[in-house]
């Protein structure tokens, strides 16, 4: 190996090194799609509809309280409003197309877990969990990208908090700000994520 | 540079001397440069590919109300396996079903199904399955069809309209009225009903007998001692999962009765059902009909029936003087149970079931366990009318025939002869939905919708009327068949329209309940079942002695000699229909352990003295046709005698069942209006050759190990059973479980052995067919296995079956020897198996003393986008190198846990039922929580009947065992 080529590989091992202790913490695990943002069929903004004009949540992903999945609108629940609401828009007049044509729209993934994951969204709704703890403050994202990392790290920080389920003034599920000795309402148990 | 000649043909030299490649292939380019941006190009490759995979999510455009996406609906349906139309519940997941369960509320199957009705899934996302009308094999239009068929059809007409609809048995009323208003539009139409595997002889017997034509419904569940001679009446006879319900509700201890009915088995084949017997005799088929005659003849003189034994004066035939003191001893404990016993027998000999007929009306069980009054629909089968169909398509006397759920071409023991006659029929229209051998043969192919896709109806039982929904949209471009017969007749309605108004005409006028047709529709739709109301009783049918001294005769007069031939169906192919499903050719026999074959059983004395051992293929002769196949040396087999399982030897079955196993079907033989399966003059030669069977179960005996524990009924209610079984010192530290603790109670005096468990397992989990090889290699991946064990007793030999799925340890074995932390102790006391921690080094499968762990050698492919369909997606697909085992369908537990959480309320029992306890047709297995006392399975648990399988080993199961009790009928204690 000639002396050119040794410089050449030690100035950029010590490059790479610098910069690995400089920003190590903000490398990304192997997995870690936090900050996806891909692009969408149709140019939504959730700032529009969930924060300006905030729509609940559930409006849209209705599946969110009783199934595993949140669930995805389907063309004609955009409608229910868009029939009125800026109904010539060139983004609206897709939808529009979509259900003419009969082809549904092929919306593209951003929150998604590895296929031996289980995560069941009714569980934690139903247990009083905000979206925007897991989903971020999807209220003011324009485009919507990926917020937390869903590594199994972030689950389980979760469920190992020791605290439980209570029931607030109005009767809706909250977690506790107390931890407690009780037993735990979130399993760390394997199988219940992974089956 | 001096190199040889060879070398130089290749290399030359350059300037000084040094060998080159003799021109570069890309000129201009040099090796180096090439080899440089081959490099980064990689490199390039792998970084641009170092992003998200894009995922896509489709919603619908337009939501339908009753759906939400992740959530299971269930809709009420009715099996289009066979014909005995048990009830299902149709696990229907996006759009898609999934998972067949049985329907609790319906009176045939009462929440049972069988492992056929479960392969139902796999069937309808076969992509096999023939997407398009074929008109001589070229894809075709709907409407040609309809044109050419219109056309041919009218000009039919001229020559008299010779019309045969040829079917199987249709248990629907409404799909028949279709069929006979299509058929009476023309002048010589005829509907023909063919079964391969018939039972028309009870039918015919009972015309000569009580004047009807009918099969009666046989009463399980009312007869305290059954006795039959070769009926399968747990396996394959008639209704076999409505039957095991009944027979098995008189036989559970677990309600603290003290009583059971007691069976008794002849048979000459080791069946299912005589392995549940609580008596079985060897007698072969020719032995048979003396037994049968002994029989009638002792009750018609011991009963008061004595002027019948006179005036048919049957005198019995030689029978060996042990056999005949066991009829004599049988026929003592008919006459203490009379008019609660039931004798059935499997014979399609018309003359064998006239004497059985007699018998039973001897014992008057005409009106108690046999109803003849509302009799069943489940086999409708007429063999004469067939046989003379062929000779009809010979004379060239048939216009045009329509082929229905029928494959004669393959099934029919003079094939030949049907395929001859077919090329004689100007018109042959068939509506299989698969490729088979007879619609390979047909003009014109419509095929007919899955039945997961049609609309249907099935009466069963007289007066009991289900429903076939669907669940799907049709997948690919197929037809209802009822819709094909009614274009064809100028109706355009759809199948759905005639069927509620059929309902509406019949059912709805005649009941009282609902004044409004939508509510009776949608309140029977919703149940699955409408039972008639009954409107008064029937006249009984008068019993004729007439014919019955002549039927005697002729059963006297039949000349054995040879080995005699048994032909049978095993519970999971069948006659062969399902043969192209891959988990019912992996799904092991119950008695034989044996999959992906079929064979020749002789007993291990006849093996012995003709030296012939295990797997070693003999010539089967009868006449002029041979059959070969392999030996398998099955205890219990009666001497004289062979059993063969038809339904193999498919020539034209898809990817899975072509080709497996020999044809049986041409050893059937057809005389005095029936299809027979038992036959005398059979030879065997034996040949050299050997093949290895894959059997999933290698040892046949439990070696004197405490594997099965057994006590005789009288013993059970002496309180014997009640003995406390000690705990083993404490090792380890017993396990806190805060909120659960999941355990499961199998009753092995309930279990049959049947396997429907073994195959509702599969469906739900997602578990791969491995084939032929791993199987013959015991990489079998069914994670729910019933071990089956033969016991030499005095009185003959005893079986004894015992499913095993993971025994959920508190001790477990498996867990201490994972290096990775792969298998861990849940705090609901589940053995949890983790697939992306596992590594594969299988040292918990060599741990577990009930080898209940499976490992993935391979990566089973899912690259058949319509069969994935058919996944469960609330269950990983497990890929190469990680170990899977029984989950407790841990998914059932979080699902039902998550909903009772959700509505902020505790579990109830019974509420999570795992896919095995779901669908077995026995109720042999509870599953529930252990933490719950009054839980159902806590209570089982309680019996004293209650063991832990290698209790010795301090493992603490989650699964025990509720031991056998059988039914020694009074005796005490050792069997004779």
């Amino acid at each position: 190996m000639s002396l050119r080529t040794l410089k050449i590989i030690s100035i950029l091992v010590t490059v790479i090194a610098a910069v690995v202790i400089w920003q190590g913490s903000t490398f990304r695990q192997y997995g870690d799609q936090s900050g996806y943002q891909p692009i969408q069929p149709i140019n939504f903004s959730h700032k529009i509809h969930a924060g300006d004009n905030k729509i609940n949540c559930l409006y849209c992903h209705s599946a969110a309280d009783k199934s595993r999945v949140a669930g995805i609108p389907t063309a004609e629940s955009c409608m229910n409003c868009h029939n009125q609401v800026k109904p010539d828009s060139p983004e609206i007049l897709k939808v529009v197309k979509a259900i003419k044509d009969d082809k549904p729209i092929e919306w593209v993934k951003v929150n998604d877990v590895p296929d031996h994951v289980v995560f069941n969204h009714s569980r934690h709704v139903n247990a009083g969990i905000n979206c925007n703890s897991c989903h971020g403050d999807v209220e003011t994202m324009e485009k919507v990208s990926q917020f937390s990392t869903f590594s199994m790290g972030s689950c389980v920080s979760c469920h190992r908090s020791h605290r439980e389920v209570i029931l607030d003034s109005s009767g809706r599920p909250q977690i506790s700000a107390e931890k407690t000795k009780k037993r735990l309402m979130a399993s760390t148990d394997c199988a219940v994520c992974h089956h | 540079m001096n190199g040889s000649k060879l070398w130089k043909q290749f290399m030359e030299a350059d300037e000084n001397g040094y060998p080159v490649v003799a021109g570069s292939p890309i000129k201009g380019v040099s090796r180096r440069a090439f080899l440089a941006a081959l490099g980064y190009t990689a490199a390039g490759m792998t970084l641009i590919s170092c992003r998200v995979p894009e995922q896509k999510i489709i919603p619908n455009l337009k939501q339908p109300p009753e759906q939400t996406p992740g959530v299971s609906n269930w809709y009420a349906s009715t099996c289009g396996g066979c014909s005995a139309g048990c009830g299902t519940l149709v696990k229907v997941r996006d759009g898609r079903p999934i998972k067949l369960e049985g329907n609790p509320i319906h009176p045939v199957s009462q929440g049972g199904l069988c492992s056929v009705a479960h392969s139902l899934v796999f069937g309808l996302y076969d992509s096999e399955r023939l997407r398009n009308p074929l008109i001589n094999g070229e894809q075709a239009k709907w409407q040609d069809i309809d044109r050419q068929i219109i056309g041919k059809l009218g000009s039919s007409t001229q020559s008299g309209g010779r019309i045969r609809f040829l079917s199987n048995t249709i248990i629907s009323p409404t799909s028949r009225r279709v069929i006979d208003k299509f058929l009476s539009k023309f002048e010589g139409g005829r509907h023909i009903v063919y079964e391969p595997i018939s039972t028309s002889a009870i039918r015919i017997a009972h015309s000569r007998s009580h004047g009807r034509n009918v099969t009666p419904a046989f009463h399980f569940d009312k007869a305290r001692l059954v006795v039959s001679f070769d009926a399968d009446f747990l396996g394959t006879w008639i209704s076999p999962v409505q039957f095991t319900r009944d027979y098995t509700k008189l036989r559970d201890l677990r309600n603290g009765q003290q009583e059971m009915s007691r069976h008794i088995q002849f048979e000459s084949r080791m069946s299912l059902t005589g392995a549940n017997a609580d008596k079985r005799f060897k007698i072969s088929s020719a032995e048979q009909a003396g037994a049968l005659l002994l029989l009638l003849n002792i009750l018609s003189k011991k009963g008061d029936q004595s002027e019948m034994a006179n005036s048919t004066a049957l005198q019995s035939p030689d029978l060996s003087p042990q056999m005949a003191k066991q009829i004599e001893e049988c026929a003592g404990e008919l006459l203490r149970r009379k008019g609660e016993s039931l004798v059935v027998c499997g014979s399609n000999d018309p003359d064998t079931q006239q004497i059985i007929n007699a018998v039973n009306q001897t014992l008057s069980n005409y009106g108690s366990t046999i109803d003849i009054d509302s009799p069943s629909r489940q086999d409708g089968a007429n063999d004469k009318d067939f046989a003379e169909l062929v000779g009809e398509m010979n004379n060239g006397e048939v216009d045009a025939l329509f082929m229905l759920g029928v494959n004669p071409a393959y099934d029919y023991h003079q094939s030949q002869a049907f395929a001859e006659g077919l090329k004689k029929v100007p018109l042959k229209v068939s509506f299989s939905s698969q490729m088979d051998e007879t619609a390979s043969l047909a003009d014109i192919i419509c095929p007919d919708h899955h039945s997961l896709e049609s609309w249907n109806d099935a009466e069963a039982q007289t007066g009991t009327f289900s429903f076939h929904q669907p669940t799907i949209a049709p997948l690919f471009g197929t037809r209802a068949y009822q819709e094909s017969l009614m274009r064809w007749t100028g109706d355009d309605r759809s199948y759905y329209d005639l069927l509620r108004s059929d309902w509406e005409s019949t059912l709805f006028e005649k009941q009282t309940k609902y004044k409004k047709f939508d509510d009776f529709w949608d309140r029977s739709l919703h149940d699955g079942v409408y039972v008639e109301e009954r409107t008064g009783q029937v006249g009984s049918a008068e019993f004729k002695t007439e014919g019955l001294s002549a039927a005697a005769d002729r059963i006297r007069s039949k000349v054995n000699g040879g080995f005699s031939l048994e032909l049978y169906q095993k519970p999971s192919i069948r006659d062969g229909k399902f043969a192209s499903s891959p988990w019912l050719q992996e799904l092991p026999d119950p008695i034989s352990k044996t999959s992906w074959d079929n064979y020749a059983c002789v007993s291990p004395q006849t093996a012995a003295k003709l030296n012939l051992a295990e797997g070693q293929i003999v010539k089967l002769g009868k006449e002029t046709k041979t059959l070969e196949l392999p030996v398998m040396i099955q205890p219990g087999q009666s001497d004289n005698s062979v059993a063969v399982a038809l339904g193999y030897g498919r020539t034209k079955a898809g990817k899975a069942g072509t080709g497996v196993g020999a044809n049986a079907f041409p050893l059937v033989e057809f005389a005095d209006g029936s299809f027979r399966y038992q036959t005398t003059n059979l030879s065997i030669t034996s040949t050299p050759d050997k093949v290895e069977f894959a059997k999933t179960q290698i040892t046949d005996s439990a070696y004197e190990r405490p594997l099965i524990e057994m006590y005789t009924l009288a013993d059970y209610i002496s309180g014997i059973h009640d003995n406390e079984h000690k705990d083993p010192e404490k090792l380890f530290d017993e396990h806190d479980y805060p909120e659960h603790k999941w355990g499961m109670a199998v009753d092995l005096s309930s279990c049959t052995g049947c396997n429907a468990c073994v195959l509702s397992c599969q469906a739900e989990n997602n578990i791969p067919v491995v084939g032929k090889d791993e199987i013959r290699s015991q990489r079998d991946l069914h994670w729910l296995r019933i071990d089956r064990y033969y016991k030499e007793e005095a009185g003959g030999i005893r079986t004894d079956f015992q499913p095993i799925p993971c025994m959920q340890c508190d001790n477990a074995s498996c867990e201490s020897v994972c290096p990775v932390l792969a298998t861990v102790h849940s705090s609901e006391g589940l053995n949890m198996q983790v697939y992306n921690r596992c590594v594969g080094t299988r040292y918990c499968a060599n741990n577990c003393p009930y080898k209940v762990r499976r490992f993935n050698w391979f990566e089973y492919p899912h690259d058949d986008p319509v069969a994935n369909l058919a996944l469960n997606p609330d269950v990983t697909v497990r890929s190469r190198g990680v170990m899977e085992k029984c989950t407790f369908c841990v998914q059932r537990i979080e699902e039902k846990k998550i909903l009772a959480r959700n509505e902020n309320r505790p579990i109830k029992d019974g509420e999570i039922q795992t896919a095995c306890q779901q669908s077995c047709p026995a109720d042999a297995i509870v599953f529930g929580d252990l933490k719950d006392l009054k839980s159902r399975v806590s209570e089982n648990k309680k019996s004293g009947r209650n063991y832990a399988l290698l209790q010795d080993l301090n493992l603490k199961p989650a699964v025990t065992y509720l031991a056998k009790v059988k039914n020694d009928g009074g005796e005490k204690h050792g069997e004779s």
